[in-house]
């Protein structure tokens, strides 16, 4: 068989420009960044030659970037409980209304979505500052004398990284609750469980792989998510990502901006390898 | 009874009115911009104090903000028309060939999408500046692809598992080469598909910022790009305006797509 029909038949003709892209901009990137994590950084000069750990031993032995990166990690957790408590019962009535609105219902969690992210961390600002309409509107209504501090730290991030995640988590728990058959929660009915006993021992067990991928995966764009973050924080409040972003395009400590930033791959490809194993796991029982 | 009906129509009531609610409340961050690109004062107020187009006027006719605009269309049509035909050819021979290793790879295609943008963004930086093509548009516009090719490939290959093989192969039968029987059978099939990969891929590209941040060069920077660091310098109702802007094209955008496609079926 020759090389063009091996290519033909096997499909790799077809993947090929696909493939040599990945290699080209993807993994050979990530590998030419890995050596930098190991080199030493020289002040005025930038990456030095010989090799050592010290990157990853410096940001693990200070106090200011564990924080950092402790704080990363529960706004993810956080954020990931706020947009499945809010967006569980948004999708649940997405999933099952008969409405001929739907489309367009679903349309309203997609605008927001797709509308740049930029975009909708200014309306926030605007929405949380000192002087914002929150602030306004509860001064005016008389709940609160001075105004909250809700911008610039854990609150308005939370906030924001809610607004702009909802979305995601829905779509994904849409897609699992329609996947349940109606009829087993009709038999439940039948058979004589309450509406709460439906819902907590037939539709939420069933739709725990959406919980479980939704989950995952807000909270990996949680870890990850620049834009947001340094809008909503400010240059002093930092998470994982703009730590990164200040050492690479502020600093310019390249080797220690390298060090963190596969700090935050590691936990990222950890929690996804963990996810697809307890999803295997759970396709076997049932 | 009536008590227990009544208990029922409002329990019947609550969800559908909560949802309302929420997706409501999704879009307040979106009103609050556009309501203040409308103020008459030299700061940002909301609610709007008078009413003025003033600002659409000072963004429209700043020169900087068009080339911000034109470079980054420029950009986000070259990459979704590479993404598009790369990521189709890709999707294609994942369904239609038997391809060694084929989950292997398509978990590889979708990779970009779960690796944190930053780090991405960082790795680029760092190759690009020791290959010479650090801040060039071909630099800008292969990161691109990479970014959007996932939407593309996840669109495209949706399409194709749904369309019937045995109609290809008819038209090979009756002649037809495979570039023929490809373009005028299966095509026309995926369509659907394939609008919606391009409009993510589209959406995805014209929008983004944690990547493109990092490669953009001090002369020619993308428009989202261009907000971000003006948000960053301080915030005034230019800012508003010109996200407004953004706003309207979007939502024209999507209600076309949805016409066209039913685009919510694909997200």
């Amino acid at each position: 068989m020759t090389l063009g029909r091996w290519l033909n038949r096997s499909g790799f003709g077809l993947l090929s420009p696909a493939l040599l892209l990945l290699i080209a901009v993807f993994a050979a990137p990530l590998l030419v960044l890995l050596p930098v994590s190991l080199h030493p950084y020289v002040p005025g000069r930038g990456i030095g030659t010989s090799w050592t750990f010290d990157n990853y031993l410096a940001i693990l032995g200070d106090g200011f970037r564990l924080e950092i990166i402790g704080r990363s990690l529960s706004l993810g957790i956080i954020v990931v409980a706020t947009t499945l408590v809010i967006g569980y019962p948004l999708a649940y009535f997405l999933a099952r209304t008969g409405s001929r609105l739907r489309p367009w219902l679903i349309m309203l969690v997609i605008f927001p979505l797709l509308l740049n992210v930029v975009v909708r961390s200014f309306g926030w600002i605007v929405l949380l500052s000192n002087y914002g309409l929150v602030n306004e509107l509860l001064i005016g209504v008389g709940l609160i004398d001075r105004p909250l501090k809700l911008i610039f730290n854990f609150t308005g991030l939370l906030i924001g990284l809610t607004h702009i995640f909802l979305p995601f988590m829905v779509l994904v728990l849409i897609g699992t609750i329609q996947g349940i058959p109606r009829d087993l929660e009709d038999a439940a009915r039948t058979m004589g469980a309450s509406r709460a006993a439906v819902f907590l021992k037939v539709t939420l067990p069933l739709s725990a792989p959406g919980v479980l991928s939704g989950g995952i995966l807000v909270f990996v764009l949680t870890i990850s998510a620049l834009v947001t973050p340094r809008l909503l924080g400010g240059p002093t409040y930092q998470v994982m990502s703009t730590l990164i972003f200040d050492e690479f395009l502020k600093i310019l400590n390249w080797p220690r901006g390298a060090a963190m930033a596969f700090i935050l791959t590691t936990i990222v490809l950890l929690l996804i390898w963990v996810s697809g194993r307890l999803s295997r796991r759970w396709t076997v029982v049932r | 009874m009536s008590a227990v009906r009544l208990g029922r129509g409002i329990g019947g009531a609550v969800l559908p009115a909560y949802a309302l609610l929420v997706l409501l409340l999704l879009q307040v961050p979106v009103v609050i911009v556009m309501l203040a690109s409308l103020t008459t004062t030299g700061y940002l107020a909301v609610p709007p104090v008078g009413v003025t187009l003033d600002w659409y006027w000072k963004v429209i006719s700043d020169a900087s903000y068009i080339d911000a605009l034109t470079f980054s269309l420029t950009v986000a049509v070259i990459a979704t028309l590479l993404s598009l035909t790369i990521g189709t050819a890709a999707a294609y021979a994942l369904i239609r060939r038997k391809v060694p290793g084929s989950e292997a790879i398509a978990t590889l295609l979708m990779a970009p999408l779960v690796f944190p943008a930053v780090v991405v963004a960082v790795a680029l930086l760092r190759y690009y500046s020791l290959i010479g093509l650090r801040g060039t548009l071909i630099s800008l516009v292969a990161a691109h692809v990479l970014i959007t090719l996932p939407y593309v490939v996840r669109s495209v290959l949706a399409s194709i598992a749904s369309a019937d093989a045995q109609l290809e192969e008819a038209a090979r039968t009756l002649g037809a080469d495979a570039w023929t029987a490809f373009f005028k059978v299966t095509l026309p099939l995926i369509r659907p598909g394939l609008v919606a990969g391009g409009i993510f891929s589209f959406i995805v590209s014209f929008d983004d910022v944690p990547v493109s941040i990092f490669l953009v060069s001090v002369r020619q920077t993308t428009l989202p790009v261009k907000i971000f660091t003006a948000v960053e310098h301080g915030i005034d109702p230019g800012i508003a305006a010109i996200s407004t802007l953004l706003i309207i094209a979007t939502g024209f955008f999507l209600v076309v797509a949805e016409r066209w496609v039913g685009f919510h079926r694909f997200a």
